[in-house]
């Protein structure tokens, strides 16, 4: 399992609602290809917009569900999914490269008992899906599910309303931005050589209908604008590299956002020159409040995915109830964070995702459930079913993770450390579920000696225990801090976006990878 | 199938030219996969997918876009392809933006690579059932397995190019997978989890299913009881699966873009001895029924054998058309095929013996390495090496130095390389590199 790459801090997670903005719209180049052919079986045409979109009426999602449960089924959904993605990218001073993707199709699921068969079609039309319905219906060999006739459109989520979709955002108000970034880049030291600026926006349609009736739609918007900088100083070169991104809009996009990533990138970047890596071994590790989430998405978050504990291959498959960290330490899993990049108003099984409290004042106490694990725990699901997209099954995924303020202040936590570092920003992190171990890369830290804050660190692995990291949490500072960076996370073959945060945190030991060993 | 999908490009190549194009390539796919897991005696899932995708690259008034879409319905391709156009007038002009020269073209390798099998696209229910079960059985015969999982994956895939400077091609290729993962009860809480995977483009190159399955429980088993390695300065033997990993990451940086973004430590090391004589690598496209085989590379280069290192010497890095304008070096492939590394003469127990004392590295866990600098940290799961033989399990170590160095530093290699990668790599030597761990 696997999460990347870095972003930057933010600190206004806690309850930050989407800004109203007034923009006009533009010429689209990059609007949608309109809605599809219809696929009705009904008389009249379907009057929900989603439905219309898909060119799907009830009367058919009814008939391709009869045929997905028609050896039976414990559940059953259909995904149906429009997203377009356009990506823009500048090097050298040109704005040169456009990379554009539209993906749709349906993926058509069915569970009973502990199987599950997932089939999913590019064509919407009728004869497609339905022989898609009979490929997937094969694992079952029982008699037909009864499949609703009508279905029951659920409440339209508001956790990322944007005023002016993304398909309506013509390049020629990209380009600027681009632009601006890159000479801010280039200006801000002589040693900067070389600035690559990327763009990305994402308009994603999702309609779901389930096997008891339930109609999910949501309209997923997300954008991401990362730079990275390279500069030279007497014959050596480093890199540096920061992103936002969130599910806003194109008025998110503010002057002081945009420079503030920039001079975090040149920063990180012209910092390096002066890094050096730390002695190899056992040391305390202070994790610096925002990006350092990571250690809960890999110490924690992957292992209580209930996937890994129905099956027994978690290190937290019997742990629940039990004392896991200190008092202090309280972790949540919450996908209803607004514009978030991990939220959603909807998992990917059509349920309201909600906050899923896993470590309650260092006790643990919830799974992360997808419908199948819900059902073998006779709990309710997490609203964690995700999936990267209609090709994929989904299973139980992180939103965003974070942990909770502690009792300590950052100047108390640095001052308790006698020999350590501190983490500051990652690149990546990995966790290997059943035995607990996780890694993460940090790319920029400091060495702290005496209580004090004396050199910068640069370019070492941390490598730790996921419940030994956890009780060794020694204190928690009162500074927590939500991440806004384009984290991804990886499992089993499949991408989703999520975010993380944390406070300042002491672990009181963890090897961290260095040089000067012997 | 595959004259489908080359009318298909060369339809779109038309549209966009009259749409305004200059110049245009396009490249269509459709690929067919079936996978089985199959968990502790019960088929769990089927997926079954047929995917398609077209993807056009658009060059007008020296200007460059790329588009794809999986929505081929013939009354909204024309619009896809002419917004395709628009869309690419709106960017700035980059005159390094061109097609593929057709010289490029040229030569294309006549030698059948036999790289697709009619017994993976017969595959049916019973056999991958067959596989799962043999896996399923063959994984669980210890006591202390928690859980296993059998996949069998297993598909074909077919693609076609055509371009306006006149390229047609299409290539094929099946491809069947078998693979385990075992977890095991450790001491507390702790499980003992490995896998091992094989695959190949034809089935008669795939070993047994209860083999592969073996292979994955006895590796399960050697993590048991793991503890943290010392913090040391010693020598590393690398095994041969995880050496692809090592090999993959050396190669990230070695390619023109990078190069020419200053982000490379291969920069400035053409022709000069950067790396230890015992390593030689090349880029072989022509290996029969390769994992990474092929005619030609996504910009239509015809395949051909690229020597990367020679006895320790830089002969090439990978360069693709446009990187290759903007850094003044002649292309020679944007990307990778198969990586062949050259063997050694012994065995990886006589490079064990031969070592006394170190760390033997089974697997990776995260770490990163940065480019331009070389330097890299990477997470470590393996053996201590004891009097020359394989001693107790180790993790939670790191292992931290510089990729130059290190294949600097790379003594010997093992006679027997990995086989179900496209980088076929031996085990590896290093001498004096650091590790962190107690």
């Amino acid at each position: 399992m696997t999460v990347g790459p870095v972003i930057i801090k933010r600190r206004d997670f806690l309850g930050h609602i989407a800004r109203g903005s007034a923009i006009v719209t533009m010429p689209a180049f990059l609007s949608g290809c309109g809605v599809q052919q219809a696929t009705q079986l009904a008389a009249s045409p379907p009057e929900n917009p989603f439905l219309t979109w898909f060119g799907v009426d009830e009367a058919t999602l009814a008939r391709v569900m009869t045929e997905l449960t028609a050896n039976g089924a414990d559940s059953a959904d259909l995904y149906f999914q429009h997203q377009r993605i356009n990506n823009l990218s500048m090097e050298d001073g040109i704005v040169s490269r456009a990379d554009s993707r539209i993906a749709q199709g349906v993926g058509l699921r069915l569970v009973i008992g502990g199987q599950s068969g997932f089939a999913f079609t590019e064509d919407l039309n009728l004869d497609a899906m339905l022989a898609a319905a009979r490929t997937a219906a094969a694992i079952a060999a029982g008699t037909a599910a009864v499949a609703p006739q009508a279905y029951n459109p659920q409440r339209t989520g508001d956790l990322y309303t944007t005023t002016l979709p993304w398909a309506e955002v013509g390049i020629s108000r990209k380009l600027p931005i681009l632009q601006q970034v890159d000479a801010r880049a280039r200006s801000a030291d002589p040693s900067v050589q070389k600035v690559t600026v990327n763009w990305s926006d994402a308009d994603d349609r999702v309609l779901i209908a389930t096997l008891d009736g339930r109609l999910a739609m949501d309209r997923r918007p997300m954008t991401r604008l990362s730079v990275l900088v390279t500069a030279t100083q007497d014959g050596e070169t480093q890199s540096g590299y920061a992103n936002i991104a969130a599910r806003q809009d194109f008025a998110w996009y503010t002057q002081d956002r945009i420079n503030s990533m920039v001079d975090e990138a040149v920063g990180r970047t012209l910092i390096l020159f002066d890094a050096r890596r730390p002695p190899a071994g056992e040391m305390p590790v202070i994790l610096a409040a925002g990006a350092s989430g990571i250690l809960l998405h890999e110490a924690i978050g992957h292992g209580m995915e209930a996937d890994f504990n129905r099956k027994g291959t978690s290190i937290y498959s019997d742990m629940l109830g039990r004392k896991v960290a200190e008092p202090f330490v309280t972790i949540v899993d919450q996908g209803t964070i607004p514009n978030e990049r991990g939220s959603l108003n909807f998992d990917d099984e059509g349920n309201e995702c909600g906050r899923t409290v896993m470590v309650e004042n260092g006790i643990l106490r919830s799974y992360l459930h997808d419908s199948i694990s819900a059902r073998q725990y006779r709990v309710a699901t997490t609203g964690s079913g995700r999936r990267q997209s209609y090709q994929f099954a989904p299973m139980p995924r992180m939103t965003c993770t974070f942990m909770e303020d502690g009792p300590h202040t950052k100047q108390e936590i640095i001052a308790a450390v006698d020999r350590g570092i501190i983490a500051e920003t990652y690149t990546n992190g990995q966790v290997q579920i059943g035995a607990g171990d996780y890694t993460f890369y940090v790319k920029n830290g400091w060495l702290v000696e005496g209580g004090k804050v004396t050199a910068p660190i640069r370019d070492v692995n941390i490598i730790g225990n996921g419940p030994e990291s956890l009780q060794r949490i020694t204190m928690a500072a009162d500074d927590a801090t939500l991440d806004a960076g384009g984290w991804t996370c990886g499992k089993n073959g499949q991408l989703v976006p999520v975010s993380q945060g944390i406070p300042t945190v002491l672990v009181s030991s963890m090897t961290v990878g260095g040089e000067n060993a012997g | 199938m595959p004259a489908d999908l080359q009318a298909r490009a060369e339809q779109a190549v038309e549209i966009l030219r009259a749409a305004g194009a200059d110049d245009a390539w396009a490249n269509a796919t459709q690929s067919r996969n079936v996978e089985f897991t199959y968990r502790d005696g019960q088929l769990e899932k089927v997926q079954d997918a047929t995917a398609r995708l077209l993807t056009v690259q658009v060059y007008a008034n020296g200007r460059y876009s790329r588009q794809q879409t999986t929505d081929l319905s013939p009354d909204r391709l024309g619009g896809f392809l002419g917004e395709a156009v628009a869309i690419t007038s709106a960017l700035q002009a980059d005159p390094e933006r061109q097609l593929t020269p057709a010289d490029l073209f040229a030569n294309r390798p006549e030698v059948d690579l036999d790289l697709v099998d009619s017994a993976v696209q017969a595959l049916d229910r019973r056999q991958r059932l067959s596989w799962c079960q043999a896996m399923d059985d063959s994984a669980r015969r210890q006591e202390q397995v928690i859980s296993a999982t059998s996949v069998v994956y297993d598909g074909t895939r077919t693609e076609a190019s055509a371009s306006s400077n006149g390229f047609s091609g299409t290539q094929e290729s099946t491809y069947c997978w078998l693979g385990a993962s075992v977890t095991l009860r450790d001491r507390g809480e702790r499980r003992a989890v490995d896998g091992f995977s094989a695959g190949a483009p034809h089935v008669a190159d795939i070993p047994d299913a209860a083999a592969i399955a073996g292979i994955a429980l006895a590796r399960a088993l050697a993590r048991l009881d793991v503890t943290r390695g010392p913090t040391t300065r010693s020598t590393m033997v690398v095994d041969s699966r995880a050496a692809v990993e090592l090999i993959s990451r050396l190669l990230a940086p070695a390619n023109a873009r990078s190069v020419q973004q200053g982000r490379s430590f291969w920069a400035g090391i053409m022709g000069e001895e950067a790396f230890s004589p015992a390593l030689t690598i090349v880029d072989d496209p022509l290996i029969v029924r390769g994992l990474g085989s092929r005619y030609y590379d996504r910009e239509g280069i015809s395949s051909e054998v690229l020597p990367i290192v020679e006895k320790g010497m830089v002969k090439n890095i990978y360069v693709d058309t446009y990187y290759g304008r903007k850094a003044g070096l002649a292309p020679t492939t944007g990307s990778p095929s198969n990586r062949r590394i050259e063997c050694g003469e012994q065995s990886l127990a006589e490079l064990l013996h031969e070592a006394g004392d170190g760390v033997y590295v089974t697997s990776w866990l995260g770490g990163n390495a940065d480019g331009a600098s070389g330097n890299f940290s990477l997470g470590l799961r393996g053996h201590l090496i004891e009097n020359g033989k394989i001693g107790r399990p180790v993790g939670e170590m790191n292992v931290t130095g510089n990729l130059r160095a290190l294949f600097a530093r790379l003594e010997a290699l093992g006679n027997e390389p990995y086989a179900y990668s496209t980088t076929l790599a031996p085990s590896l030597v290093f001498s004096d590199v650091d590790f962190s761990g107690a």
